[in-house]
Parts: C-alpha cells; structure tokens; sequence
C-alpha cells in the first residue's frame, strides 16, 4: 500500500490559509444508503453539514479543523461557532500529519454494530506533533498489543465504499 | 440549599440482570415494588413523576417514556412530568429535578424512577446505543464506548503512579462480595475472589471483564417528599443535603488529564458545602464504579487519599466497610450491574436502607449517619454528586 499524502504542517501562528477549493456539488458525491441512525459515520456533502470542506480536504489526504482568527483558538472537532466568543466566521486549517500516542486500548469484545468483524481493533488518543491537540482514533498498522505509548503514528485518511472519507492513525515505528 | 427541605421517604429496586422482561414490565414490576415498599403512600397522591432513562429510543424503541412509565407504574401526575436524561447519570437526574421542583414549591410529593433495558437480541446494537454517548460524530467511528475509554485512564494511571492489576481487582473483588448480600444484585451469590479476577479474559486492555461493570436491565424508584409530609413516613427520612455537579468537556480530544477528575472534586465540594460537612464526616459513599479504575480515580478526587494513591487505597482495604469510609457497600455497578438510568436511583435506595438499619448485617455500616451518592456519566466527562442526612425516626 503506498503512502497516503502528507498534510500540510500547521505552523503556529500562520496566516490565514489559501482559499479551500469548494467541496463537490453535493450530487457527485454520493449520499450513504445505510440507515443513519445505527451508522456513526457522519453524513459529509455541503447538503448536510456546514463543516462538508473538512471531508473534502480529507478526501485530498488533509487533516484539517477550525481556528478562531480572533484569538487563533484551534477547535476540535471543527465547528461552525467558537466556543469562547461565538465568532461564526472561522477559518480551516491543516493539522499536522505525524503524531505520538498518549494512550491506547483495544476493543476486543462488545463491538458497536458493523464493526464486529473488525475486532480485535486498537484505539488511541494521539498528541499531534506541534499542534495543541489530542485526537482520538483507530489505530491500525500494529496488532494492539505491539503498541506502546509514545509510539509514533501518521494520519491516515480513508475512504467508505460509499465514497465518504474519514481519518485513522497507523503506527509507523 | 434554599428552598423547602425535601427527603427520601422510601424507595425499592427490583432484580437487575439479564431479565426476561420488556422495557414496560420493568416499569410495572417497580411500580408495584415501591407501593408495596412504602404503604403509607397512595398513588394518587404522587403529584409529579421524574423517569430517569438513558436510552429507552435505543435500547426499546419507545420515546415519550415519562407517559409511558406512569401508565405502567399507575401513576397520574397532576404537576410535574418528565424524562431526564444524562446518559449514566440519568437516575440522579431524576432525584435532583424531583428534589429541584419540591424545593421550589411545584410539587410535593414526587417519585423519581429509573428503567433500562439494555439487554437486546442483538448485543452489537445494544453496543451501538453505548457507543452514541459518546461524540458520535467523531469519536463513534473509531469505535469509542466505554471501555477502552476507561481502559485509558487504567493505563494512565498505570504509567503515572504505579496502580497494578492486582490493585484494580481489590475494588472488584470488595464490590462483588457486597453484592453477594444483595439480593437485586446482577451478581448475587457468586464468587469472584482476586486470583479469579486477574485470570478473566482481557475486555479492553488492561480491563478485564471483572474490571467492568455489565449490560443491565433493572428499574428502582424512590418517593420524596416535602418537609410538611416526612412525618407521615415512619422509616429515617434520607434528607438531601447538598448537590453539585460539573461538567467540562464532550469529546474525548478535550479530556485533558485522564487520571485527574477536578469535576468530581468541584462537585462533591459543592455538595459538601451545602451540607456543612467534609469527606471525613461520610458514614458512607456509594461512588460509580462503572470500571474498577473509576473507584480508584474517585477516591483521589474525593480527598479520601492524594492524587495517585487509589491503587494502594483499595487495596489496603481502606474503602471497605471498617476501613476508612464504606464504598459500595450495596455492591456498586460492579457487582449489581449497570441499567443506566436505574443505577442513581438504587444507589439512593440503599442510601436509605442504610440508614433504616435495613440491609443484611454483612453490608450494614453501623449507624450512619450521612452517605454520598455519585455518578459520573460518558467519558467521566461530568460528575454529579448529591449528599445525603439520616433523619430521625417517626
């Protein structure tokens, strides 16, 4: 499997970033046929949410989320209003590609449904390198148990077999 | 605390387990358990009822349930009626807005129940119900429940202070072996001794099965009242002395520290606070121990002993009953299981057992005279607490 692209590196404190380009129309990217109500994967074209742009810089290999540009504030989960002073206009940027893991587990009995046959699988909270955050996430690349806390792992988006994308980390050490 | 001063009267919960029952017949079955348990009280003089249930649209399909459980319970509020939800939380919930409306003078006599029904044909979706606690958005897709969350603060707190397996296995083994007197317990008359524990299959690392609390269905209820009718009632009323709660993050990139709780801190001082007292006055504490690790990280949050030290608390005994405070002694979620919306209220209930001398004399802490009850809910992410004061017989 070849690598996937490598995001961008946020550097703090940097400008506002280049305009994202507009994420499909939502006709070309297609709507999941799977109940939604027992399926975690969120809905991603500019039909159903606001933050449709996250998954269409996913879809180009870029982490990304929302930052306040009043005080530089980095969210996460992107959102559409800071949380401090209820800005509505936030600005995306890339999160940063590499990571360390701050603590992992591994679910091995009691899957949520359409994820039994992914069992065992390893989770983890992972410190992005350089960026104040601590994303949670599957963990692939490593049997659970070969894990190690302060192990390093790249972001690795995905794509569904219904066309929507979503992240995971793999353990490159 | 202002307001009119409310109490327990009374209260009964039924067997938890993996019960041959619907959502419904659990209600029903506490309906005529708390009746029988508190005769002095009429149905019709229940004004306003609280239903504590987590997730009745997953797990049973049914919405609407405040309705719902009072058919069931044949009950007809005239004043306040409404569901409280608050994921693991949801029986306290329900106690609290009970205690809220009568303090204010909307109600004065008020039951607070609780219902699960978790235990489903298939457990994957029970398992999906679990999972949507969470963020689901963005934790959901990794596969985020409880257990491997809570496995990470086990392993935390591993790295940062030592605490062992054999330690987190005290917790369990204490919690099951107060269950083994409780009859409504999930895990009522089984052994489960530390060798036992430690040899269990591996649930989320480094939880095992014994570590974690279970997939409950059971329903428990309890009457409160206004101070102008606790003489009616001739058990020790429970008065309610203090409340507080915290709340400081959702998703689980915002945890910060996983083996520090400062929500559980801020809330039980407020609830302290209000009842004029400090931790070292508790007769008794029923604490959530959804996983063996959550007791120890409660013990430390409480002041019980200094950050990092809960291993060694439980495992030299000092959370048991003649240690330094009795933890769990109805057997905690560990040994009686976990129905969501049902565990504040059973906790509440044993509270009230406790202080009639009504529990067998292997659990019964002598003589107490005031207990904490708390819950967390989700990832931890907020406590509520609430303190409780044995009143004087009629």
């Amino acid at each position: 499997m070849s690598d996937p692209p490598r995001p961008a590196v946020l550097r703090r404190g940097a400008e506002t970033l280049p305009p994202t380009p507009a994420a499909p129309p939502a006709e070309e990217r297609p709507r999941t046929a799977k109940p939604f109500l027992l399926d975690f994967f969120p809905l991603q074209t500019e039909k159903d949410s606001r933050l449709a742009r996250f998954f269409a810089r996913l879809a180009e290999g870029r982490l990304s989320t929302t930052r306040c540009p009043s005080d530089g504030r980095l969210m996460w989960p992107p959102r559409t209003v800071c949380p401090v002073c209820h800005r509505e206009e936030l600005e995306w940027v890339d999160l940063p590609g590499d990571g360390t893991i701050y603590a992992f587990s591994a679910v091995l009995a009691g899957a949520p449904l359409g994820m039994e046959a992914d069992v065992p699988f390893a989770v983890g909270l992972v410190d992005l390198a350089g960026a104040p955050l601590r994303l949670f996430g599957r963990i692939e690349g490593r049997p659970w148990s070969d894990l190690k806390i302060g192990g390093r792992v790249r972001v690795e988006p995905y794509a569904l077999d219904d066309g929507r994308w979503f992240y995971r980390f793999r353990a490159v050490d | 605390m202002s307001g009119r001063r409310v109490a327990i009267v009374g209260g009964a919960t039924i067997p938890f387990g993996i019960r041959s029952a619907t959502w419904a017949e659990l209600a029903q079955e506490v309906g005529a358990a708390l009746f029988r348990a508190v005769p002095s009280l009429r149905p019709e003089e229940v004004d306003s009822l609280f239903v504590g249930a987590a997730e009745p649209e997953r797990f049973a399909f049914q919405s609407h349930v405040a309705p719902f459980a009072a058919e069931q319970m044949g009950i007809r509020p005239t004043r306040i009626l409404q569901r409280t939800e608050l994921a693991c939380a949801s029986g306290q919930s329900a106690i609290r807005s009970a205690y809220a409306a009568i303090a204010a003078g909307l109600s004065d006599i008020a039951v607070a129940v609780g219902v699960e029904k978790m235990n489903l044909p298939s457990m994957a979706e029970a398992n999906s119900a679990m999972a949507c606690v969470m963020d689901r958005a963005w934790d959901g897709p990794a596969g985020a429940t409880a257990p491997p969350f809570f496995a990470m603060v086990a392993q935390r707190h591993m790295l940062e202070h030592g605490t062992t397996e054999e330690q987190l296995a005290a917790v369990s083994e204490k919690n099951h072996r107060f269950a083994n007197s409780n009859p409504t317990a999930q895990f009522h008359a089984k052994t489960f001794a530390r060798d036992r524990l430690l040899r269990l299959p591996m649930i989320a690392p480094p939880l095992r099965l014994g570590d974690c609390s279970s997939m409950t269905d059971g329903a428990a209820a309890v009457v409160l009242v206004s101070e102008e009718a606790v003489r009616r009632f001739p058990d020790p009323a429970a008065w309610i002395r203090g409340t507080g709660q915290y709340s400081d993050f959702h998703n689980l990139a915002n945890a910060g520290s996983l083996t520090e709780w400062p929500g559980l801190t801020h809330a039980a001082r407020e609830a302290l606070r209000g009842a004029g007292i400090s931790v070292h006055d508790l007769d008794l504490a029923e604490l959530h121990d959804c996983f063996t690790i959550s007791e120890i990280v409660e013990y430390e949050a409480l002041g019980l002993c200094g950050p990092g030290e809960g291993g060694r608390f439980a495992a030299d005994g000092r959370g048991d009953l003649g240690g330094d405070l009795a933890v769990n002694p109805r057997g905690g979620l560990l040994g009686c299981g976990h129905p969501l919306g049902a565990t504040g209220i059973a906790q509440a209930v044993e509270v009230f057992q406790q202080f009639a001398g009504k529990v067998p004399a292997v659990r019964q802490v002598p003589d107490p005279e005031w207990a904490l009850v708390h819950n967390l809910s989700g990832s931890a992410n907020v406590h509520s607490v609430m303190v409780y004061q044995r009143g004087g017989a009629a």
